[in-house]
């Protein structure tokens, strides 16, 4: 069965990916770090955070299939946080005092979800229900190819029914069971509860009634919504949009990215906010933000590029503190296996495991990404959070950096080894100590990388593993070209598209990294024929591990897989970098960022003044 | 004179349908899959096939042509696959802005540029030209974003005494004076590289005008040189100007993409641009018709006016 990330983590982790898409150089310093800021509290003020290249164009929580912008998330998450609220500061854990609920309990073998929501109110003063999940659910089931994070077989199509009991309680009796931590980290946290008493209508003019509750009506209420979510220049005006629950409300909005939060006076969580506007003001590249951090304007927040860090000590001066938090993902370099030829190669593990012993991911982290950077030891980042990284991966992972043991593999499997030139097998067959299937004498152990331009911090660290790799004779061609021709180009290998041009035209490939949600599980990413799995990797063990933490309920799985999936290699696993930010010295409350829901929560924020 | 008009704006309409093919071809020959550029590496098939079927790109391509043509004449030029906007209003948020941010370099080039050839035409083979010729020419040579970081490193960063960038979100042509002291650095890297280009011209055409005989016969009848620059000259060496003005329209809608992206003034450059990047069809369509449109007009707007202010032209068309 297909899987993938959702949306919402997915979407903060897009909007992540595209702050350190263009990172780089500098000094180092602790992941999730940054100066303890101390002074009295004062209430108010305006934060404005910059962002590069952000610009929200959809601000219906549920967002249509067409519509990949992440920065949608980034607006929305403010006003119609997920049931389920991810991330405890830089903790990949869900945050019960933000989360709507009071209560999650599994039963049944983890297949009926009891959910009883808190006494929050909307912010006309409505009280929230369970018919507002209700209306959530009866929109999504009857629309669900046209909303964006829908992921195949999961929510809504793996609820077969929901009761609510009471006002305050639902009850999703679902298709099959599920491993509870993966479906409240992956599932609930996608999903917003949305106002029945303002949005179900099928026009602006329209009265609300209960239309959702038939097929032709959810559709048309869907209809609406989408259109009404999709006109940006009535965001900050239309009604619809003035009933949310978090703790902002939207005040202003202009279609270049610009726009602005005020309180929610009616929030019901715990964190109300401090301050009396966040500002989001759009970038249109690094330089012009770094320009503008440098000339003492009135930026309080920005993500720095790693290309700029070493501008920090000279953003010190200006008055900023530095932090930095690791991205939800994994990076990695993606292998073809059934590129013509290359595929025979890369199918074999003992030359996956030659190459990543012939990655020097600690220099990388340092040279290329300035110690701004996961070690990148397996499936898993280490800084993701104790419960999630096995010992194995704290250890630095199976494959740490050594040419020796390449060589040595590849000598034992039947290749001539040439340092610094190119490898040939000279026993083939399928012996153990032979080449394996499909390779034949004199084949060269070559291979063409492909990746996105535009990235210094990308440049340095494949042209590093280029040379490193040479050291055991394994030639790579480095080519690299925009980031969408890549995109557009090249697609999904596995047994159902081979052959096809968009397999045979790549062999290995470096774009990034891949998001995580709370629950970093391998599910659609390395399970046979996964939406995520683009190099058709398969691996019927690796299969029943995914489906272990997934569907399973033993705290064990996870480790197993992360581990089976470190040794396997069905990436070659890189480091992976981290956002570095800067906030004014005298805002409190920044740190830790969280990664998991759109990076940054002003609601914490305040700002200080010197004690006197 | 009408008749010229009308054959001209036969000629533009052509022009501009021809335009319409070509581009429609040329980014329709990009290789790759545009749903999955705007959806990205994570895009089901079951997404890739709801993109396609929402814009019409499971169609043959002649299919798509037409229905393309037929939405332009109706003042529609589709959405944008990435923004999910009408195109029009894209281009109606941005051109605006665009002209008025060039529009201003232009007129302060213009003020500078034109005395400044008319000084160096008057002096002309002396130090004094020798030394601003070379000035604008040593500006005019030297890359734009070059300028543009030099500035902003002395006047912001060293300084602080003009802001790099507009931050605070630009609604509307107003917005761009809400906040004029953004306005300054980009205002003044869009001139520098107009003045020499400007001078230049009004220089060799000053020149040219200065050794005819009406200028001659000023200077034996005994009027005042300030008079006979002003009046005489200044009219007849400014046709050339004319000319460069008209054909610098286009570049008024499209934009000023390098200080779009250093200045952060989302304007028609940076969207052209990045519609490229993203396979974003509508909008690279969208943009190249109004630029071609703005350069045939531009085209015709100079013809006409050169008309106007040389009668020997209308008389010789007409």
């Amino acid at each position: 069965m297909s899987r993938t990330h959702r949306i919402a983590g997915a979407a903060a982790a897009l909007a992540l990916a595209t702050l350190v898409a263009a990172c780089g150089g500098g000094s180092s310093g602790p992941i999730g770090g940054g100066s303890v800021v101390k002074g009295q509290k004062i209430k108010g003020g305006t934060v404005t955070i910059a962002e590069v290249g952000a610009s929200p164009n959809d601000i219906f929580p549920l967002g249509p299939a067409t519509n990949s912008n992440g920065y949608n998330a980034d607006l929305t998450l403010g006003l119609w946080p997920p049931l389920v609220y991810s991330g405890d500061g830089a903790q990949s854990i869900p945050n019960p005092q933000e989360s709507l609920y009071s209560s999650l309990k599994y039963s049944d073998g983890d297949k009926v979800i009891t959910i009883v929501l808190k006494p929050w109110k909307w912010s006309d003063g409505v009280p929230i229900t369970s018919r507002d999940f209700t209306f959530a659910y009866n929109l999504l089931k009857v629309n669900y190819n046209d909303w964006f994070n829908y992921v195949a077989g999961l929510f809504p199509v793996d609820v077969a029914k929901v009761i609510t009991p009471n006002a305050h309680t639902v009850v999703l009796d679902l298709t099959r069971s599920y491993n509870p931590e993966f479906y409240t980290d992956n599932v609930l946290a996608t999903i917003p509860l949305l106002p029945q008493h303002a949005w179900d209508k099928t026009s602006a003019a329209g009265k609300v009634g209960n239309y959702d509750e038939t097929t032709a009506g959810a559709k048309a209420v869907w209809n609406f919504l989408q259109g009404q979510g999709s006109d940006m220049a009535t965001f900050a005006t239309n009604p619809l949009w003035k009933v949310v629950y978090g703790p902002w409300k939207l005040a202003a909005f202009q279609s270049s990215g610009y726009y602005a939060w005020v309180p929610n006076k009616n929030y019901s969580g715990p964190d109300k906010p401090v301050l009396s506007e966040a500002i989001w003001t759009p970038f249109t590249t690094d330089t012009s933000e770094m320009d503008t951090l440098r000339s003492g304007t009135s930026l309080d927040v920005a993500s720095v590029p790693l290309n700029d860090v070493r501008q920090i000590p000279a953003l010190k001066a200006e008055g900023y503190s530095v932090a930095q938090v690791a991205a939800p993902g994994v990076a990695e370099i993606l292998p073809n296996f059934y590129a013509p030829v290359a595929g025979l190669l890369l199918r074999q593990l003992y030359i996956r495991q030659a190459m990543e012993y012939l990655i020097n991911r600690k220099q990388i982290v340092q040279k290329a990404f300035a110690g701004y950077a996961d070690p990148g030891n397996g499936a898993v980042p280490v800084a993701y959070g104790q419960q999630w990284d096995s010992p194995l991966e704290k250890a630095g992972g199976p494959y740490p950096y050594d040419p020796a043991k390449a060589i040595a593999l590849l000598k034992a499997h039947g290749w001539k080894v040439v340092p610094g030139g190119t490898d040939t097998c000279i026993r083939p067959g399928t012996a153990a100590d032979e080449c394996g299937a499909g390779i034949t004498a004199g084949e060269p152990l070559t291979f063409q990388l492909l990746f996105g331009s535009g990235t210094e911090s990308y440049n340095e660290q494949n042209a590093a593993i280029q040379s490193t790799e040479s050291l055991g004779g394994i030639k790579l061609t480095l080519k690299s070209e925009p980031f969408n021709t890549l995109v557009s180009t090249t697609g999904t290998c596995n047994a159902q598209s081979h052959p096809a041009s968009i397999c045979d035209d790549w062999q290995l490939q470096q774009y990034g990294y891949n998001g995580y949600l709370m629950d970093p599980s391998g599910a659609g990413q390395f399970n046979t024929d996964a939406n995520g799995n683009y190099g058709g990797y398969s691996s019927p063990e690796m299969n029943k591990l995914i489906d272990a933490t997934e569907y399973g309920s033993s705290n064990a799985a996870f480790f197993a897989y992360e581990d089976y999936a470190a040794r396997q290699l069905p990436l070659l696993w890189l480091p992976n970098a981290a956002t570095v930010f800067v906030y004014k010295s005298n805002l409190a409350g920044v740190t830790p960022l969280n990664p998991f829901s759109g990076l940054y929560n002003p609601e914490v924020w305040y700002y200080t003044k010197p004690a006197s | 004179m009408t008749w010229y008009i009308v054959r001209r704006i036969g000629q533009s309409v052509a022009v501009i349908v021809g335009v319409m093919i070509l581009t429609f071809i040329l980014v329709h020959l990009e290789p790759g899959s545009t749903a999955r550029a705007v959806l990205g590496q994570k895009a089901t098939p079951a997404k890739v096939a709801i993109f396609d079927n929402t814009y019409g790109l499971n169609r043959p391509l002649p299919v798509q042509f037409w229905l393309y043509c037929v939405h332009v004449v109706h003042g529609d030029f589709g959405i944008s696959y990435v923004a999910g906007q009408p195109v029009s209003t894209l281009i109606a948020q941005r051109l605006p802005r665009d002209a008025v941010l060039i529009g201003i370099s232009t007129v302060l080039a213009l003020i500078i540029g034109v005395p400044m050839g008319l000084y160096q035409a008057i002096h002309r083979g002396t130090v004094r030209d020798d030394i601003v010729a070379g000035t604008w020419f040593t500006l005019y040579s030297a890359p734009d974003f070059m300028e543009a970081l030099l500035l902003i490193a002395v006047f912001s960063v060293h300084f602080h005494v003009l802001q790099p960038s507009f931050t605070g979100g630009i609604a509307s042509v107003g917005g761009l004076f809400a906040d004029p002291n953004a306005l300054i650095l980009p205002v003044i890297v869009l001139a520098i590289n107009s003045v020499a280009g400007f001078s230049q011209y009004m220089r060799s055409s000053a020149i040219e005008e200065l050794a005819q005989d009406y200028i001659r016969t000023a200077r034996a009848k005994g009027l005042r040189e300030r008079l006979i620059l002003t009046r005489h000259l200044l009219r007849n060496a400014l046709l050339p100007i004319i000319t460069i003005l008209g054909l610098s329209l286009p570049n008024i809608v499209a934009g000023a993409v390098i200080a779009e992206a250093i200045f952060n003034f989302p304007g028609m450059g940076l969207l052209f641009w990045q519609s490229a990047l993203s396979h974003d069809f509508p909008v690279m369509l969208g943009a190249t018709l109004i630029i071609g449109v703005a350069t045939v007009l531009g085209n015709l707007a100079a013809d006409i006016a050169y008309g106007v202010i040389d009668p020997r032209i209308r008389h010789a068309v007409g």
